[in-house]
């Protein structure tokens, strides 16, 4: 079978390699890692790269290799199961509040107001504080946070798919609203949602990294890149650079990895990249002729 | 009576128009925003009032702070309290600082703003003309350069590119000044006219402390600036190359209108949206300088945010994040107003 | 005649051959075009989608859509070959001697900008003058086009104006500079029949006096034949045939003109009336009032104002009128989409204008709609098989099985084989979109059919046959049906009444033939005087304007 052209651009290619790289990571860490990712051995502390330690190791003299690959673990897990909850939640909510028009979807919508009048990274710190900085803390406040962008996306997408002619004409063939917002608007928001799952991964990663960077998300000896980060920054201005680096590539691996991806989809869903309809020129609707 | 109200409605000026019924909008807003606040403190499992005071409270000042905030009548008395209070402009007293907390915030607020303007100024030139110059010269040099940074920068920590920075241009090659705060530590501030250390110095015409504070600005400004850069140039790209593909562009062409007349015209098309982003921009600023700050010890909102989280300074982080919010609204108000007087379809 | 087409061409195309660079190799988009434009002529491009006609347009100016380059031959304008001018030329040439009127005006003008504006900024591309001088100008050639008001106009935003205004504005553009050559590439495609011939009349006249040539683009014969001195028949980027005008529309030369110029033409009067013509009326519809509100609160729209008529078994009535004119909003209050605000519907004698949804929901069998677009009623995510089954899975009580052999039986009904029954909507052609549009109505095989606008957008040869369809399905189904179009064309062919509706009011209604022969009420008269039919070929404009010439 031959691939679509979208995923035979170079950017796909990089992308899936990336995410075949990172579920590598993930499955085989204890096989990879030469080290215990936790175990501190004050001897051996802030070693620079060598061939006993590949990026080198930390202040406790924790190798830094075996934390970075034992980090995509759970920074993976906490972004794709915060995305999940947002997703799952959201775009039935958007689906809801974009086709019944009524009092209780603009309450939500200004709650989703509200709730998006915080910069998200100071609220994500602000929640993550207040109900302790936990794993399963900073995925529900990331999922929290992300619901509004999904039940957003997903009403907007209802919104304009309402009015197309489609639906009239479903409706003229005796369509439920229950089968107009499954069959029909549904399958039709749902694809750019996809493209904002891939994008929200990656600003989950980006997130959960600042949290802990900031010491407001995951705690000591728990390998997480941002931590990772936080832990040589004091010494990056000595020259000790691998501590903060190798975490810091990581994550720019591993959004980029979703960035990418995300891009991909957005190929593949364009419906200007696909064969194009022949069709006669389009007639421009609704001119008036009152002068 | 209505319709005499809405003739004379009629005859205020478009401007006014827009602005008015924003203005009244707000109120709700910010009404749901202490909303908000308040029921951040009312998540944490205990009693607010040993929260807000710390381990270390007597039980005489629990009591007292338990009757001032009224914890022994119902939730929404609470709530009217704190709205009152905070009306008043009391956010309570910060247990780290012991300072009242709307002092604090007052007296670190420029160094944020003063730190997220010129970031802003940075991210936005840089943003909108690499997108512009993309777009009209496809797959030129600046298209593909752009094209590689606007995947990057997203992928970037700004933590991360924040000290990767002070390694390259302080620690390696010395070419910056010291990552220690807005001056050099053996400079004093110059008179507080406007908080700005730069405005301020070439107010008081200190030619030293202004290139010792300018100096200080070159590298977090830069850190938050190509970190949010990309961003914006994406979305720049998307909504300028829509305008510059639209039939009116290729009608202008069609009829010899000169390029950099069609550039500008297509540029004011993509400006409503632009406007927008640049609005959204503003938040995430904010939460870049949380992180950018604690690296620059730059002691401004977002170091002293950072350091009611490790301190559990609940009042603190409270007055932050209503602040941060308020802030932000007003922003977007402005932005709003904005929207809506650039683009004349907009109907009032 | 031969008057005009004397002395040097103003424009000269030798063999022109644009390719398109594809991922499959290279495509032959105009295949060695020859053309020559005289001084004063007004040359008629016709052809179908896909024939190269706008690319031709776009190459007389050098802007081609990017991927499309040019392989062979030159344009040569006043002499001047195209290819050898400098950029700057160029950008000279464009709006200064070759100016191009494109479609749908709205969509041309900078959203954000006073069109006197956009017109002074076209004006002083071309002419070094002081910026009031220009506006002086520009108000001045809005007065010509025919904008009444031309100061205040000046001041509005494209958004203020009507479809037909944005047209002026357009055309205004296209002359402000003085070109030589005036391409207008289906200039007047979606405005109103009325508003069209008004444009057009007045682009003509500006033209001549302008001492201009004039090359209208355009699918329809009808302006050929009362615009043009000279036609040229587009297809697969070819010139089939170029003759004067009178002489094609006597005898086309080429099977495919022949094909083309039949195709236009009215098809052959409707089906005798039905066996029900005597009984009791199918469809009646009682003082139908339909109100929206306004823009600003309290005003109210009567989008339909008072409407009367009704319909018998196996008859067509059509519903002509204008955009705005409320027809379309009449047919979506019968099927449902729109709740009427007074007046009654009653179907086979019984009132439905308040039965409940799930009550109204059993008649949806009976009374089915044929939506406009044909393309945009079609969900793009399924396929054929699953949209033409979906009203039967909703409305018939079937087997799957049972329910696939009636797809497969509408689907011949109208004429498409099974290989269509896989394919999404976006693979279809619009002829055949319309089809499945047609078969999606006609699957639970309703007695009563409301047709929204079927022949609009169409091409010609597309456009006969649909019309060919219909009256076919009439005559085999004894079709009951209500024909919204403003192609009266097509009203000719397949309605037995008809109704004209202006302003959301029936001002005439009766016999079609009787209605089309001796038209009693003014507005009735404008509409059929608007239209261009080939039959009633006025001679040439260019030659009634004579007169004009200097």
């Amino acid at each position: 079978m031959k691939l679509p052209p979208a995923l035979r651009r170079p950017a796909a290619v990089i992308g899936l390699t990336l995410l075949a790289l990172q579920i590598v990571m993930i499955v085989f860490a204890p096989a990879i890692s030469p080290y215990s990712p936790v175990d501190a051995d004050p001897v051996a502390s802030l070693q620079p790269p060598s061939a006993a330690h590949w990026f080198g190791t930390d202040i406790t003299g924790m190798d830094v290799f075996s934390r970075v690959v034992y980090a995509t673990r759970i920074n993976l897990l906490i972004s794709v199961v915060s995305v999940a909850g947002a997703f799952v939640i959201g775009v039935p909510l958007g689906l809801l509040i974009g086709y019944y028009r009524g009092a209780a979807s603009s309450f939500a919508m200004r709650l989703f107001d509200f709730i998006q009048a915080f910069p998200i990274f100071v609220l994500g710190m602000a929640l993550v504080a207040v109900m302790g900085q936990e794993i399963w803390n900073v995925a529900i406040v990331l999922a929290i946070l992300f619901i509004p962008i999904f039940a957003r996306l997903i009403r907007a997408e209802v919104l304009s798919l309402r009015e197309r002619p489609f639906v009239a004409a479903a409706r003229c063939s005796g369509a439920s609203d229950r089968h107009i917002m499954f069959r029909h608007l549904l399958p039709n928001a749902l694809l750019p949602a996809m493209v904002q799952v891939s994008i929200s991964i990656g600003m989950a990663i980006l997130l959960t990294a600042g949290l802990s960077f900031i010491g407001a998300g995951v705690r000591m000896p728990t390998p997480e890149w941002g931590l990772m980060v936080s832990t040589g920054a004091q010494q990056m201005i000595l020259g000790v650079w691998w501590v903060s680096l190798f975490p810091g590539l990581a994550i720019v691996v591993a959004v980029l990895c979703f960035a990418l991806l995300g891009d991909v989809m957005r190929d593949l869903l364009d419906p200007t990249r696909r064969p194009a309809p022949a069709r006669a020129k389009r007639q421009p609707a609704n001119t008036g002729q009152t002068p | 009576m209505l319709l005499g109200l809405r003739r004379r409605w009629e005859r205020v000026p478009r401007a006014l128009q827009i602005v008015l019924p924003r203005l009244a909008l707000l109120v709700p807003q910010m009404f749901g925003v202490l909303f908000v606040t308040f029921f951040l403190i009312r998540l944490l499992p205990g009693d607010p009032a040993v929260l807000l005071l710390g381990n270390m409270a007597t039980p005489d000042a629990v009591a007292q702070l338990r009757d001032r905030l009224g914890l022994n009548d119902s939730v929404w008395v609470q709530f009217l309290t704190y709205c009152g209070n905070v009306l008043h402009g009391d956010l309570g007293i910060s247990i780290f600082t012991s300072n009242p907390v709307t002092v604090d915030l007052l007296e670190r607020a420029p160094a944020t703003l003063e730190l997220i303007a010129y970031a802003m100024v940075l991210t936005v030139i840089i943003g909108v003309t690499v997108a512009v110059a993309s777009v009209v010269r496809p797959g030129g040099a600046v298209d593909m350069g752009a094209r590689v940074y606007g995947l990057a920068a997203g992928a970037i920590p700004d933590f991360w590119i924040g000290l990767i920075l002070i390694y390259v241009f302080f620690t390696m090659l010395g070419w910056s000044a010291a990552p220690f705060g807005r001056i050099d530590a053996m400079m004093s501030a110059p008179p507080y006219v406007t908080g700005f250390y730069t405005v301020d110095a070439l107010l008081a015409g200190d030619v030293a402390a202004l290139t010792s504070a300018a100096g200080r600005l070159v590298l977090p400004v830069l850190t938050i600036a190509i970190v949010n850069a990309g961003a914006l140039m994406k979305m720049t790209q998307s909504i300028f190359a829509g305008a510059w593909r639209s039939d009116f562009v290729r009608h202008a062409r069609a009829c010899g209108v000169p390029e950099r007349v069609i550039i500008r015209a297509a540029m004011c098309n993509s400006l409503p949206p632009i406007i927008t982003m640049i609005g959204f921009l503003v938040g995430f600023l904010l939460g870049a300088a949380v992180l950018v700050e604690t690296i620059f010890s730059w002691g401004g909102l977002g170091q002293y945010a950072v350091q009611a989280v490790m301190n559990s300074d609940y009042p603190a982080l409270q007055g932050f994040v209503l602040v941060a919010a308020a802030f932000i609204l007003v922003v977007y108000l402005v932005v709003d107003i904005l929207y809506e007087l650039a683009d004349p379809r907009i109907k009032v | 005649m031969m008057r005009e087409t004397a002395g040097t061409p103003v424009l000269r195309i030798d063999g022109l051959t644009l390719v398109a660079e594809t991922a499959e190799g290279e495509r032959v988009l105009l295949d060695g075009l020859d053309l020559r434009l005289m001084p004063n002529e007004i040359l008629g491009i016709v052809g179908e989608t896909g024939a190269g006609k706008s690319l031709l347009a776009r190459a007389m100016i050098d802007l081609l859509p990017s991927g499309v380059r040019r392989d062979r031959g030159e344009v040569l304008i006043e002499g001047r070959v195209l290819s050898q001018m400098t950029p700057a030329e160029r950008r000279a040439l464009r709006g200064g001697v070759v100016s191009l009127i494109g479609t749908n005006a709205k969509a041309l003008l900078d959203p954000v900008e006073r069109v006197g504006a956009q017109l002074v900024r076209v004006l002083r591309s071309h002419k070094r003058l002081p910026r009031h001088a220009a506006w002086a100008q520009a108000v001045q050639l809005l007065a010509d086009v025919g904008i009444v008001n031309p100061e205040e106009r000046a001041k509005a935003y494209p958004h203020e104006l009507s479809g037909g205004m944005a047209q002026r504005v357009v055309i205004a553009m296209a002359l402000i500079a003085e070109p030589k050559i005036v391409l207008a590439d289906d200039a007047t495609l979606g405005l109103d029949a009325t508003v069209s011939v008004q444009v057009l009349d007045m682009l003509v006249e500006r033209s001549r006096r302008m001492g201009c040539s004039v090359v209208l683009i355009t699918h329809d014969l009808g302006i050929v034949a009362h615009y043009c001195n000279r036609v040229a028949v587009m297809r697969g980027g070819r010139i089939e045939e170029m003759a004067p005008t009178a002489d094609f529309i006597a005898a086309p030369r080429e099977p495919y003109s022949r094909a083309l110029l039949d195709a236009a033409k009215a098809r052959p009067v409707p089906s005798v009336r039905g066996v029900g013509a005597a009984g009791a009326p199918l469809l009646a519809i009682e003082n139908l009032v339909k109100i929206f509100p306004g823009s600003r609160p309290g005003e109210q729209v009567r989008a339909v104002d008072g409407v009367s008529f009704t319909v018998r078994r196996g008859e067509t009535l059509a519903l002509v009128g204008e955009s705005g004119s409320g027809k379309t909003t009449i047919g979506q209050c019968l099927v449902r989409l729109l709740q009427a605000t007074s007046g009654r519907i009653l179907f086979d004698g019984e009132d439905v204008t308040h039965w409940p949804e799930n009550r109204f929901r059993t008649l949806r069998r009976q009374i089915q709609m044929v939506f406009q677009e044909p393309y945009v009623a079609l969900n793009p995510r399924w396929r054929v098989r699953q949209l033409v089954d979906e009203p039967l899975a909703m409305l018939e009580t079937l087997s799957a099985a049972e329910r696939l052999k009636r797809v497969h039986e509408v689907l011949a009904l109208v004429d498409l084989s099974t290989r269509t029954a896989e394919l999404f909507p976006h693979e279809l052609t619009a002829g055949e979109q319309k089809r499945v549009g047609i078969a999606r109505a006609l699957a639970t095989r309703p007695d009563f059919v409301i047709f929204d606008e079927p022949t609009t957008a169409l091409d010609i040869r597309v456009r006969a046959q649909i019309i060919d369809l219909v009256r076919d399905l009439q005559n085999r189904m004894q079709l009951s049906a209500l024909f919204i179009t403003h192609d009266l064309n097509s009203v000719r062919s397949l309605a037995h009444d008809v109704a004209v509706m202006n302003r959301g009011r029936i001002v005439e209604a009766g016999a079609m033939d009787e209605v089309f022969a001796r038209p009693k009420d003014p507005y009735t008269r404008k509409l059929l005087s608007a239209e261009l039919a080939i039959e009633q070929a006025a001679p040439p404009l260019g030659d009634r304007m004579q007169g004009v010439l200097p």
